[in-house]
């Protein structure tokens, strides 16, 4: 009798321990955050973290929604899919006092339209999307606008990232729309410019945009900042511009749903990441710009000054922030499919 | 015996509870969401509707469909006028050599067809080993466009499937009675006429089986399209997984895929009908 209470002790030791232990539940995109981070946040605080992660916005957002948000305490949605979930009250409310490295972040990132007053969510790291384009091929004042790609020595040499929202919002930009517009006369009209651009068109790239021009498959083309980074890394020939329509920008940034268990071991995950330190280690490790300020001062000169990844305010303020499109992003895919089948 | 009896129940019990979990229930919710409404904020709405099956119709939609049969097609047919005579290779070569060769078939594909197919690009692309081999030996002039067109797709989509053609054909052309073949050359036939007429309708079954097995596979394997393509045109695969994650519309994309199972199903259905009469007419 004895031996068997001693027996189940230990056997329930364990789950006790488990138990009490707080945890928080945190899903990133993949590679998005070194081990080293999540170690330490467990070290200081204590709190167990439990790591999931996915590839790509829809099926965050489509997994997300399924569970009502219970199950998941952090979550790092892009700018548009922070302002979906937040109209479709899917988020909770972020308790900005409880944040004490709150002051770190930079103000250009903050309270930005689809998110006043960051009420919900946290900006984590930041980039864009502009204009990639080889030396050796193309000169740099050929590649000055989005309307240079429309250059017909340009044929059968672009390449495009194999994201709707990003192609149609260069079609937009270049008709002078905002790349959030819902207008349907509007996206035909984008989809008309696009069509247009087909023949200068070799790939659409949706894994990593970098490969085709490495390869030397394309010459030019749209890309983002981190992957453009990465690319000239490897062929100094490759080059980024912004063009001077203004380039398309995205923040991922940390939300907390509205049913999650933890929030308060949330809170304090978010207030550690936005350690000046922390946020320096991830910087280091994803290759795009941390949100922090004062994690940036902390780093090497030639990286701070490097326009690919921390460019001059002036080209952000012309830039713009995706926003979710609502129930036009029907209106979008059905010009997708017309502009991939050619109808 | 007893004993035996009741091992065999539960191994019965517990592979139909799974097939009918796994397999038959997710299958039947995307049957019951294709009838549904779409909704923005739900995903679907408990509304009948048999517009999507229609919406399938439209210009824009077909199209989608036609362009992957005919990249299916065209695998198939190529897949065949390789598979073939490798097949007929294999069947005659030693039989102590054969087991090695086979092996060769298949050793490959025991790798990741996702890791194979970014090897196919470090071949194909501009300053890749094919592009460089040609212009060293002064075959052509600057490197010649192979990735991110046509011709990539079907190299790419040829060499995942073609295994899948070889070893049917190899099953029946293995079994193929020699005899039968001297029969014909003694009674004076060519060999293009004992090709015709002996070989190619006793290897049909083997035909049939192998193009059945590359076709419907083949449908789905949109991942090559898009990498060595360049994901200019989209396929069925692709507009599915659109419908259901960009445009968040649930109902229409499982429309989508029951139609896809309904195309593989007549076409299975059809391949037991050719068989069956194959059957009767090789044994009366």
């Amino acid at each position: 009798m004895k031996k068997w209470m001693i027996l189940i002790c230990i056997l329930l030791l364990p789950a006790a321990a488990l138990a009490a232990k707080p945890s928080v539940y945190v899903y990133n995109w993949t590679e998005y955050m070194p081990d080293a981070v999540l170690s330490a946040f467990q070290k200081e605080t204590g709190i167990k973290v439990v790591y999931s992660t996915y590839e790509s916005n829809e099926s965050m957002y489509a997994k997300v929604k399924l569970v009502r948000g219970k199950g998941y305490d952090v979550v790092f949605p892009s700018t548009y899919f922070v302002h979906k979930m937040r109209n479709q009250g899917l988020l909770a409310p972020i308790d900005q006092s409880k944040l004490t490295n709150f002051k770190h972040l930079d103000p250009m990132l903050l309270d930005k339209p689809y998110d006043p007053d960051n009420r919900y969510s946290i900006p984590y790291v930041w980039g864009s999307t502009a204009l990639a384009y080889n030396a050796d091929h193309v000169k740099p004042e050929q590649m000055i606008s989005w309307k240079d790609l429309w250059r017909p020595e340009l044929k059968n040499r672009l390449v495009m990232n194999d994201d709707l929202r990003e192609v149609f919002g260069v079609g937009l930009i270049v008709n002078g729309y905002s790349v959030n517009d819902t207008d349907p006369d509007h996206i035909r009209t984008a989809f008309e410019s696009v069509k247009e651009l087909m023949p200068n068109i070799r790939v659409f790239s949706g894994d990593s945009p970098k490969q085709p021009l490495l390869n030397l498959e394309a010459h030019g083309g749209m890309i983002w900042n981190g992957e453009a980074y990465m690319a000239a890394e490897e062929d100094p020939a490759i080059r980024y511009a912004y063009p001077r329509e203004g380039a398309i920008f995205w923040v991922d940034s940390m939300v907390i749903p509205k049913n999650a268990k933890n929030k308060e071991a949330a809170h304090r995950f978010i207030d550690f990441i936005l350690k000046p330190e922390m946020a320096k280690l991830i910087c280091e490790y994803v290759g795009y710009a941390p949100a922090n300020r004062t994690a940036v001062s902390l780093m090497d000169k030639a990286l701070k000054d490097n326009p690919m990844i921390f460019p001059d305010p002036s080209v952000v303020e012309k830039g713009e922030f995706q926003m979710d499109v609502g129930e036009a992003i029907l209106v979008y895919e059905r010009y997708w499919e017309r502009l991939k089948t050619g109808l | 015996m007893n004993e035996n009896k009741g091992f065999k129940n539960t191994a019965i019990t517990v592979n139909m509870l799974w097939i009918f979990l796994f397999v038959l229930v997710p299958n039947l919710i995307v049957v019951v969401i294709s009838f549904l409404e779409r909704d923005p904020v739900g995903f679907f709405r408990w509304e009948p509707t048999i517009s999507h099956y229609i919406n399938l119709f439209d210009p824009v939609n077909a199209r989608v469909f036609t362009h992957s049969l005919t990249y299916s097609f065209g695998t198939t047919l190529l897949t065949l006028a390789v598979g073939y005579p490798f097949a007929w290779f294999l069947s005659r070569v030693g039989r102590r050599r054969r087991p090695l060769m086979l092996m060769m078939v298949i050793v490959p594909f025991w790798t990741s067809s996702l890791i194979r197919t970014y090897a196919l690009v470090i071949l194909m692309k501009a300053n890749g080993v094919i592009n460089s081999l040609l212009v060293t030996l002064g075959l052509a002039k600057g490197p010649v466009s192979i990735l991110y067109t046509d011709v990539a797709v079907y190299v790419g989509l040829v060499y995942s499937l073609l295994p899948f053609m070889i070893l049917p054909l190899y099953a029946v052309l293995e079994k193929l009675d020699s005899r039968l073949l001297e029969a014909a050359c003694d009674l004076g036939a060519t060999h293009l006429q004992v090709f015709a007429r002996v070989v190619l309708p006793l290897s049909l079954p083997g035909v049939m089986a192998g193009s059945i097995m590359v076709f419907l596979p083949s449908m789905g394997l949109f991942y090559i399209p898009d990498l060595l393509g360049g994901a200019k045109s989209m396929l069925v695969g692709n507009f599915i997984k659109n419908q259901f994650l960009t445009s968040g519309n649930w109902p229409f994309g499982s429309a989508a895929s029951v139609f896809l199972i309904l195309v593989m199903v007549s076409m299975m259905a059809v391949y037991l009908l050719v068989m069956k009469r194959f059957n009767r007419s090789v044994m009366p």
